[in-house]
This record gives structure tokens, sequence and C-alpha cells, in this order.
């Protein structure tokens, strides 16, 4: 193991003298970099502690130049991380050594780390707090079983949260957490440190909290259940700056996704997930390329004016972000798509939204979304935060060229079933902040909120293509749709969860009935402006929530 | 005189044959084997049968989410039914209509063992309001513990064919 050491030592002085080392990165030009490529190995008891030891190692990495990616397998969530690794060779010119082990990497980078603080499994909220203090002290995360491993280069303890914490609720350890070290972090963002939960964990945005010195916390954003979590969640929200963005994703052991988008919404602030969301530490550090500027696939002029015929038009929308899913599915390209982009991504990870507008077909569309400069609920958005926020959401479309907003408000939903649907004051100030767009679309499964206003619909879902359901029934559904409207043109907006192919629904658009066209959704809207065959329809007070909210 | 003892009689019979239906009971879905329902996980159906009154019960759930509705029909005559519960595929963006009401006809088919109900239901679709017709049989199988229900649209172009089996109270 030594010898090992030493070798790797030499070759990191090598790599010093011979890289332009951890400057920024330069416009053009070489740059050196790591890479290692992980497992699917997320089991606690399994490979979680040395891929939780190597986020923090990354995040810290990360904090001089990018110096440290990760490639996950195929079948991880997001599947771009391939492809942007060869993006970055390709088009950054960065050439990549790739590491094997942990060891290897602690040999290049444990420098960065000033220390290391302990976690204990046994009690999972110490895996928050651990990686609170890593990002505050420069430590990285280890089990006790890992001590050894970080001495041996160095490393001493910074804190060790073995038996601080036992016995005592999740509620009692962040309060303390908050108490110790909520001061020193950044207010700009906090990590929601959630998602998979018990003895399966997957904090692969880890490294992006550690090196913006986050708080971490897995805070229940369920009143009913954990209304303690709440209120220390509440606590938090309101100390964020205006505009701050939640990181991460709900803990799927405590609450849901509307619970917690509701509780950060009504605070102004953006969520942007997931809590697998890998390399922002690296991808943050990359801008655009000399001279790229988003040129979208527009099909239509902001002010042109077309005519619907007596048909039934469809229009495909994918909004799960377009780094997990359809993107990379067989097919794409075959249909005219949407995309809702997670505009965000122009702030910290460029590359990724030059990656997939570089790769996009003439039948892929780029839109806005979702509901504003990142993943919130507009009902529950204060009204004088309102305003910046949609100011904030249409510079970003600017750059991104894009000309329609995607909403989405599951507040009252159940799960992607019920009610999403937009208040008729939430609805005017979409039309009231969004002036240039060429319309809105609305929902995530269906939804009934639709409004026209001088030539731009607001259209809602009217199906939810469950990539679970049978093909064949996905086509009895859209033809079934099509035989109730039965009034021509109808607009039927369909939106395709994430993990569909566009090849599967070639095949069902075949099997549909009638006079039908599928078109490009700004084709689609402003057909959609030239024949008002759908009522105007909002939020209807009496209708079902699935959840009350907060009060 | 003789009329009413004729009457009688049938509906003597009528009902022990009804008494005696073995479509009562607690039905569960057979997922493997029935269309796929869309926004539910799972079904319980209730058949109770009092007189020529006929109550189906739907138990249904959605992730923790529990539902219960009841249409009750007579085989006896048309009911308007202000409630009606239809298993929707609830990815379509089709709604009872807010205060519409169903109107239902029921009929025993084959001996007791077939129930048939016709519904005309009034949908809120995004073009504003529509009919849609449903035509279902309830079937009991061979041995009696296996309920089909064949559920036919005028709209759709294939039938949703659900298949139940029963609840005993061991299960």
């Amino acid at each position: 193991m030594k010898r090992l050491t030493l070798l790797l030592t030499a070759l990191v002085s090598l790599v010093g003298l011979t890289a332009p080392g951890r400057a920024e990165v330069p416009p053009g030009g070489t740059k050196a970099a790591f890479v290692m490529r992980w497992n699917g190995d997320w089991q606690v008891a399994g490979g979680l502690p040395e891929k939780l030891l190597l986020l923090s190692l990354q995040g810290l990495a990360n904090r001089a130049g990018p110096q440290l990616y990760v490639v996950h397998p195929r079948d991880f969530q997001w599947e771009i991380t391939e492809p942007l690794f060869e993006f970055y060779q390709r088009k950054h010119g960065v050439k990549f050594t790739e590491l094997k082990t942990a060891e290897e990497a602690l040999t290049l980078f444990a420098r960065d780390a000033k220390g290391y603080v302990v976690w204990d499994p046994a009690v999972p909220a110490t895996m928050n707090v651990a990686l609170t203090i890593a990002g505050l002290d420069d430590a990285l995360v280890v089990t006790a079983a890992q001590i050894p491993q970080v001495e041996q280069h160095g490393l001493k303890p910074v804190d060790d949260l073995r038996g601080r914490y036992t016995g005592q609720t999740d509620a009692q350890i962040y309060a303390d957490a908050v108490t110790r070290y909520w001061a020193r972090c950044t207010h700009e963002s906090i990590m929601l440190m959630g998602g998979h939960a018990g003895a399966v964990r997957q904090p692969a945005v880890a490294d992006w909290g550690v090196r913006q010195k986050m708080f971490f916390h897995d805070l229940s954003g369920n009143p009913a259940r954990h209304p303690e979590e709440v209120a220390l969640a509440q606590k938090l929200l309101s100390e964020l700056q205006p505009g701050a963005i939640v990181f991460g994703w709900h803990s799927y052991a405590k609450d849901t996704e509307e619970q917690w988008t509701t509780l950060l919404s009504g605070y102004g602030l953006k969520m942007e997930g997931l809590h697998n969301l890998p390399n922002l530490s690296f991808n943050c550090q990359f801008g655009f390329t000399p001279g790229f500027k988003f040129t979208n696939n527009h099909h239509v002029a902001r002010d042109a004016k077309l005519t619907a015929e007596a048909k039934v038009y469809l229009s495909f929308v994918q909004s799960d972000s377009i780094g997990i899913g359809v993107w990379t599915k067989p097919g794409r390209g075959k249909l005219p798509f949407a995309w809702q982009v997670t505009m965000n991504w122009t702030k910290f990870s460029p590359a990724a939204l030059e990656y997939f507008h570089e790769s996009a077909t003439p039948n892929d569309y780029f839109i806005g979304g979702l509901s504003g400069p990142g993943y919130m609920y507009p009902n529950h958005i204060p009204a004088d935060r309102f305003p910046l926020l949609m100011k904030e959401a249409r510079e970003m479309m600017a750059i991104l060229d894009e000309h329609v907003m995607e909403i989405m408000d599951n507040s009252a939903a159940d799960g992607n079933v019920g009610n999403a649907d937009l208040t008729q004051e939430t609805v005017d100030r979409y039309y009231a902040a969004f002036p240039d767009v060429i319309g809105f679309i609305n929902g995530y499964g269906p939804a009934r909120t639709r409004d026209l206003r001088d030539t731009r619909p607001m259209i809602s879902y009217d199906y939810y293509i469950d990539p679970r359901r049978p093909r064949a029934e996905v086509s009895a559904d859209l033809n079934e749709l099509i035989a109730l409207n039965a009034t021509r043109p109808y607009f039927l907006l369909v939106h395709v969860r994430e993990s569909n192919d566009v090849n599967s629904l070639v095949e069902i658009v075949k099997q549909l009935d009638g006079p039908t066209e599928v078109v490009p959704l700004d084709v689609f809207l402003k057909l959609a402006a030239s024949k008002k065959t759908y009522t105007t329809r909002h939020q209807d007070p009496e209708d079902p929530k699935h959840f009350k909210g907060y009060k | 005189m003789t009329r009413f003892l004729v009457c009688l009689l049938s509906s003597v019979l009528l009902s022990s044959v009804l008494a005696a239906s073995p479509i009562e009971g607690r039905w569960r879905l057979d997922r493997t084997r029935s269309t796929a329902l869309d926004g539910w996980h799972e079904w319980d159906l209730v058949l109770t049968v009092t007189g020529s009154r006929v109550s189906l019960q739907h138990d249904m759930k959605w992730i923790r989410t529990t539902l219960s509705a009841t249409n009750t029909v007579d085989t006896a005559a048309p009911v308007e039914i202000p409630a009606f519960f239809r298993v929707e595929q609830r990815h379509m963006a089709l709604y009872p209509a807010k205060g519409g009401t169903t109107a239902a006809r029921a009929a025993w088919l084959d001996a007791g063992r077939t129930l048939r109900v016709e519904a005309d239901t009034p949908i809120e679709i995004s073009q504003g309001q529509a009919t849609m017709r449903l035509y279902c049989e309830y079937r009991l199988l061979e041995g009696d513990n296996a309920l089909l229900l064949i559920e036919l649209h005028n709209t759709r172009p294939q039938p949703l064919v659900y298949r139940f089996t029963r609840v005993t109270e061991t299960k």
C-alpha cells in the first residue's frame, strides 16, 4: 500500500508539473482533470460509505477548479454523465485521467481536506450533519471503519458524531445542528438531502453542497406526521435570502414532493432536484464554449398567425428535466417534442445545457419552466415575490431562446393525479408577467386550467403517458379523448413521463382515429389561439384538494 | 287473481334465486388478469343485493389514498344517480360533471348469474361537457369464486375487462 501511495504521490507531482493544475478553466486549450467510474451500489451497508467519502472529497477538490468528475452507470437516474464526460473532452479539451480506486483519489486530493468527520450509519441524520461540517471545516466524511484509511493520508479528526445524537429524533438532531452550524452556512441555498431512505441512500449531489458550504438536512414537510420538523424547516426557509435555491429532494420516507414544493414555494424559494444530481461542483466551473449561443428550433415567429383546421392536433412534452429519461432513449427526433429545460442550469451547469442544445434534432423544441426560475408551485408564491421571480425567469428564457412557459402546481394533487389547477389570481399573474410568450402550458398529470388572452393560450395536459401503461391502452385512452372532445379542432396536449421512449409514441400515433396531426408545441399554441374550442376554466375552490397546505 | 298469483310466484322465485346469489360479497381485482388500471393500485368490489336493488361498492386505493364509493342500481326500474362513480383512467382529463346526474338501468341475465348495468353519465371534458354511455356486465364464473366485469364505452374502441376473485374472511 505504501508503495502505491508513493507511486501516486509521484504521479500527482508529475501531473502538477505538466498540467495547468488548479487554475480557472481557460476558454479553450487543454485542461487536466480526473474521472472515476462508479458502480450502482448505494447500500448503506455496502457502497455508500466510500461514495460519501468521495463525494465530500469531490466537493473540496473542486473548490479550486474542476478536478474530479464521476461517470455513473447507464441505469443511474441521471443518464447524462457519460455523454457529458465525452462533451467535456470534445468541446472543452479536458484531458481526463481515470482514477480506479478511492485510495487513488485520496492520494491526489486529501490535501484539499483539513481533516475528517465521523458519521454513524445507525443514526441516519448524522450523515447530513457530517456533510454540513465537511463543507464548513473542509473535512472528509467517514465511518469509523474508514478512519485508518484517511489517517494514512495525514488527516486528523475534526469532529466525531458517534454517540452525540444516539436516541434523538431527527427534529432534535437538526435543531442542535442549526444551533451549531447554520449561522456559518451559506444562506443563498440549502441542501434538502432526502430522496432514498433506509438501506439505500443516494446523496450524489452532496459534492455541490459541500463545495458551497450548505446546511444539509432531510427535515420533513409533512405537518401531520412531523410538525416539529416542519417548524424547523420553516425557520430555515424563512432565513434564506430572497430567491434562494433549495437543492436536493424530499425524503421518500417522510413526506411527498407535493408537500415540500408547496412549503418552499410559500417562501418564494426555488427547488432544484434531485438528491442524486451528480457533478455540480465540476459542472459549475465551465461556461458556454466561445461563440455558443442558444438557438431554439422555432417553427413560428412570436407574431405569426396560424389558422387551425378541422382536425385533432396533438403535441408532446417532457418536463421531468431533460437530464433524465426520454432524451437518451431510442427514437428521439422522429416526432416533434418539447422539452422543459432546467433553466437554472444556465448558472451552475451550462455545459449540460449546451450539450442538449448541440445534440437536439430539428424536432426538439425547448421551453421554460418549471413555473418560474426553478421548480415552484405558483399558487403558493407570495404575491410580493412573484414579479421578481418571473423577471428572473424571463431573463433565463431570453438566454435560452425560449418562447413558451410551462407551469405546474401539484400542491393539491395526489401524486400525479388529482387537482393540478391554477387559481384565477395565479393565471392573471402569469399573463401580466410574460407578455411576450407564445403561450403557457400547465400540469403534470392532466389538469383543466385553460384560458386565452390576446394571442396567448394557456392549455393544460389532457393526457399523461404513464411509462408502465400498455401501449394499446394508451392508444385507446387517446382515442377516447378524441371521441369525447368531438368538436374540431381539438387540441390534445400530452405529457410524456421521463422513462417513455419516442419509438413507442410513434407506434401509438399510428393507432389514433380521425384526422390527427402531431405538431410542435409552438405551432400547437398558435393554432389553439386561432380557434378556441376549449372552455376557459381555473381552479374551482370546491375542487378537492389532497393536501390542504400549511398554516 | 290468477295474474296476481303468477306475479307473486315469479317474485318469490326471483327473490329466492337472488337471495341465494353467490354474486354477493367482496371481490378483489386480479391485476395480472385484468386491463391495466390507471391511477389506482387496488380495487375491491362489494356487491350487495336487497330485493331488486343492487349496490356496487368500490373500495379503491392509490398510493396511501383510499376511497369508497357506491352506486346503487335497481333491476326493477331505472334510477338517477347524483354522484355516479366510474373507475376512471385517471391520467385522462375526464371528470364527473359537477352537479351531473347519471341515468342507470340494470337487469339480471343468465338466471341471475350476470348483472347488466347501463349508464349514461355526464363527463367534464376540455371542450365542455359530454355524455359517456357505459355498458357493464358483471358475470359470475363457474365455481362462483371469480367475477368478470366487462365494461364498454360508446367512446372507447375496446372493452375494459376486469377479473375479480372472491375475498373470503381469511384473506
